[in-house]
């Protein structure tokens, strides 16, 4: 079975339906992601969490729901919280990508991933990555949330295990920490 | 309680929390093998058909299209998918793949191919052929004189189970006034965040590897060489991290056809499933009908009560008999209620399968019985709590040897003061007790349409499967050359910590540090047998079982110190820091041991043990809520909300926390939001996450927890679970105080606002 990707066989409309005998378009996007530049070639409906997690083998961000009401997919573009499964990969060229494995700054834990890990906000795990992403685009922007505030910063973000309780609670102390107040 | 503990009862976060917060927790979607292929399901449209073709020549030209598995080229033994144990006798009505199908969303057919576009594309051009049948798709429907039968094996009415004790005849003939009321429950989610996902890797030795997100490894394996037929030295299930299950993770769900189109590849398949796909392709939980029937004495008693349940199994049996089982055993553990009869049936349907879900037929029940005795409570004219207070089990009116050490009525004391009960009751009644003129006057613009009540619910669950059939853990601790050691324990953790407390369990009789203790989860090559994650067993029977092997390790550590030191076994003890100690303060280390042990006797240092629960047990929990109901949107706003829980001893508090606080969550849901809803043809119509509504953060109420530590013998250091109980109380709480607050009498959750708006109108 022959395995190229050009031969002109049907081609995938985003929302479903096959197109017979459409040859494929496929394009180079370059995409600037934790600092470093990926080329990779993509057709136009390709989903940048598609591109992340099956082409590039980035799979800390999660696909919980493919239609952006989860908020596992979360990454920061140009600093703001957006969901990858809703954004098109050859949207991305020229911005700066943030996945959770960027957070952290050379192997040092930024003050939202250890307080996750203190205050019990980690059960499962997968909706983590999201909400901490999330979470950053907040406190990059509002240093001293209320809790409400935070609820309503995490209102893209569903998770099943924890109540949210504590993802609350661990957000308050980075904001905390991260204003120099929290000396632990 | 015991104050001589050092780990337990203490915070810990999870074992692999900072793996998870930097994105390198490897969960089972994420795993990459060598020569991977990727599988897509194709999901049956119709909700009762015959497959009469199936038609992949057009998907075969796909370029990069391996293998398209479909009931034709694969096994048909029919399986059950919620085999506990090898001779577990459930009957059996599920296949790999459907020739019948019968419910929208059943598996027709599978393709492998090189990545998932390939695969997405060609499997949309696989065109089947259907004979429709016609399709039962509701209780009523499916027991109809006439209606088609589902299956061959079974009637769609299977068996009831029944539990009876005293005699309810003369119980009610005793009974000043009879209350009979029928509730309903919805068909709703596990909804945990990552979706059902298994990598099937056939080698080219024969040999079958499963990596799978499962909280049942050892069954999986039954399952997949009995319908593949191959021995289970050829088959090796392994459980990477688990993102939640909830109990959706139990049955095997995608094993089967990964397997298959591995077997046909002989490349490693990962199939997932979308959102879309896993609502209505894995587990739901039961729907239900309750018909409750209470006679009660005038001052409150209750004499005699009879449960009559009919629950929504879907479309194959699955764990249609485990949960209503299940159900049978808990509706009798709160009260003292001397004449009960427990009927529960579940009837089979053309809609996803139901299976397991937190709780396990407590949420169905437990919200009849509760919102029944607030209804009662008001009949009757007298206060809740008084007639909670006169028929809740106490510790004093039951064998401690039979039943334990239950505390539903500690819960409801702790509950009330935590929550303010008294404070917000008294509100109440005076809202209640002033005229119109005055309420007129206090009345606002933003406060008019408002209406403001309070309610609590106490609910209960148990410790594992005691009495209903083998409940077991083995497990193996070996010490490492260092003096530290690896635990292989066959558990699943799902978030649960799970692993945590097996660590904080071990650690805390060897006197080591948590990071000594290094634990291996299931994985059936290389961790000895365990039933299965489900059931609440992790901490009383795992629990149970980790204590015993760590007392065996401690054994033989002393044992050789007593040797190496010449000294006398009684003068010796574990000392913190991994060491021995003797009366005059001489130190050895485990390391000391294990390199005497390899030198001297070449023999390894290993414990070895199978740890069977030893009696049934109820963990009990009390839920408060005070909620402000708006009458024209028909929103609920909780105003607060308080949770108290007998847990035996706190092993990991956090974790405990954080179990709670999860498990309402869950409960709000199911009382106010969540419900699957299915169009005429068997669709599911709420089918994203959009439509489907989970409670977000900003939903969530402050909540106030506390737990009542009175112990449970034979838990680990008395301790019992909560994992399941956290939800049970949730949805009769949340809607015993809308029913306060608009005075009406709710029968079927979810309450959503427009069921609030219509009352209104």
């Amino acid at each position: 079975m022959k395995t190229s990707n050009f031969t002109p066989i049907g081609s995938l409309r985003p929302f479903g339906g096959v197109i017979p005998n459409e040859r494929i378009i496929m394009e180079t996007v370059s995409l600037n992601i934790n600092g470093e530049q990926h080329a990779v070639l993509v057709e136009k409906n390709y989903t940048l969490l598609y591109v992340l997690r099956e082409m590039l083998n980035i799979t800390g961000p999660k696909e919980g729901c493919s239609t952006g009401d989860c908020g596992t997919c979360k990454v920061l573009i140009d600093g703001q919280a957006k969901n990858a499964c809703t954004t098109l990969a050859i949207r991305c060229e020229d911005k700066e990508i943030v996945t959770i494995e960027g957070i952290a700054i050379n192997g040092d834990l930024h003050p939202l991933q250890t307080s996750f890990v203190k205050k019990g906000a980690v059960q499962c795990g997968f909706c983590t990555p999201g909400m901490i992403i999330s979470a950053k685009a907040l406190l990059d922007e509002n240093e001293k949330p209320s809790r409400e505030e935070v609820r309503q910063a995490l209102d893209n973000n569903l998770c099943r295990c924890t109540g949210y309780v504590k993802i609350v609670d661990a957000i308050e102390d980075a904001a905390a920490k991260m204003r120099g107040e929290n000396h632990e | 309680m015991n104050k001589d503990l050092s780990l337990v009862g203490t915070s810990q976060p999870i074992y692999d929390a900072y793996n998870k917060v930097t994105g390198k927790a490897c969960y089972t979607g994420d795993m990459r093998l060598p020569h991977m292929l990727y599988g897509k399901l194709v999901l049956s449209t119709e909700a009762h058909a015959k497959v009469l073709s199936i038609d992949t020549t057009e998907a075969m030209k796909v370029p990069g299209v391996k293998a398209i598995a479909t009931p034709f080229n694969t096994p048909n033994k029919k399986y059950n998918s919620a085999l506990r144990f090898i001779d577990h006798d459930i009957p059996r009505t599920e296949s790999v793949f459907s020739e019948t199908v019968r419910f929208v969303g059943d598996r027709v057919c599978a393709v492998a191919a090189i990545d998932r576009k390939t695969a997405e594309k060609a499997a949309l051009l696989i065109k089947v052929e259907y004979e429709p049948l016609p399709s039962l798709l509701t209780i009523e429907d499916a027991l109809t004189d006439g209606a088609v039968q589902l299956h061959e094996e079974v009637a769609n009415r299977l068996n009831s189970i029944k539990n009876e004790v005293g005699d309810v005849e003369e119980g009610f003939a005793k009974a000043d006034q009879i209350f009979e009321d029928e509730y309903q429950t919805s068909i709703v989610s596990p909804m945990a965040l990552e979706n059902h996902v298994s990598i099937a890797d056939y080698d080219d030795q024969g040999r079958l590897t499963v990596y799978s997100s499962t909280q049942n490894a050892f069954s999986v394996r039954n399952i997949l060489s009995d319908v593949f037929e191959m021995p289970q030295s050829k088959v090796r299930v392994v459980k990477p991290t688990l993102g939640g299950a909830f109990g959706s993770k139990i049955p095997a769900v995608l094993e089967g056809p990964a397997a298959a189109l591995s077997m046909m590849t002989h490349r490693p398949v990962r199939i997932d499933l979308t959102r879309k796909e896993n609502l209505i392709a894995s587990r739901t939980r039961h729907g239900s009908i309750v018909r409750l029937k209470t006679g009660v004495m005038n001052d409150g008693r209750i004499v005699a009560q009879t449960y009559d349940v009919l629950t929504n199994t879907g479309a194959y049996v699955g764990s249609a008999y485990n949960v209503v089982g299940a159900m049978s055993h808990k509706v009798f553990k709160t009260y003292n209620i001397p004449n009960m009869r427990y009927v529960g049936t579940p009837v089979l349907t053309n809609l996803p399968i139901a299976g397991a879900q937190r709780g396990y037929g407590s949420p169905q029940a437990i919200f009849a019985q509760q919102r029944q005795l607030h209804q009662i409570a008001k009949r009757l004219n007298i206060d809740i709590v008084e007639l909670q207070k006169k028929n809740l089990v106490r510790p004093e009116d039951v064998d401690i040897q039979q039943v334990g050490n239950p505390r539903p009525y500690d819960c409801m004391v702790r509950g009330m003061t935590l929550f303010d009960w008294e404070k917000k009751l008294l509100w109440k009644k005076n809202q209640k007790n002033k005229n119109d003129g005055d309420l007129k006057k206090e009345q606002t613009e933003s406060n008019r349409t408002k209406r403001r009540g309070i309610g609590f619910a106490i609910g209960c669950h148990g410790n594992g499967v005691f009495g209903a059939h083998r409940d077991f853990i083995a497990l193996r601790l070996k010490m490492n050359d260092d003096g530290t050691f690896v635990l292989e324990s066959g558990t699943h953790d799902m978030g649960n910590s799970l692993i945590t407390s097996q660590m904080m369990l071990v650690a805390e009789v060897l006197k080591t540090d948590l990071d000594d203790i290094h634990v291996v989860e299931a994985d059936t090559d290389h961790t000895p047998w365990n039933l299965g994650d489900y059931s609440s067993r992790g901490v009383f029977v795992t629990g149970g079982g980790c204590l015993k092997v760590a007392g065996k390790m401690k054994e033989q550590i002393l044992d050789l110190a007593a040797e190496m030191m010449q000294a006398s076994r009684s003068d010796l003890m574990l000392a913190p820091g991994k060491n021995v100690v003797d009366k005059n303060g001489r130190i050895v280390s485990f390391q000391d041991i294990l390199i005497y042990s390899h030198s001297v006797h070449q023999r390894d240092i290993l414990a070895q043990t199978t740890y069977a629960s030893q009696a049934g047990r109820t963990s009990f929990g009390a839920h408060f809520a005070q909620v402000e109901v708006d009458i024209t949107t028909g929103e609920v706003d909780i105003l607060d909300y308080a949770a108290v829980h007998d847990v035996g001893q706190v092993i990991n508090l956090l974790s405990l926390e954080g179990q709670l606080e999860g498990g309402i969550q869950m409960g709000l849901g199911y009382g106010l939001s969540e419900e699957m809803t299915f169009d005429e043809k068997g669709s599911l119509i709420n089918n994203n996450l959009k439509k489907y509504k989970m409670f977000k953060a900003s939903q969530m109420p402050e909540i106030k927890i506390d737990f009542i530590e009175e112990g449970e013998s034979p838990g680990p250091y008395g301790g019992k679970s909560i994992g399941e109980c956290a939800t049970v109380p949730v949805a009769p709480a949340i809607i015993n105080a809308v029913a306060d607050a608009l005075d009406y009498d709710f029968h079927a959750i979810p309450v959503k606002p427009e069921c609030i708006k219509k009352i209104n109108d």
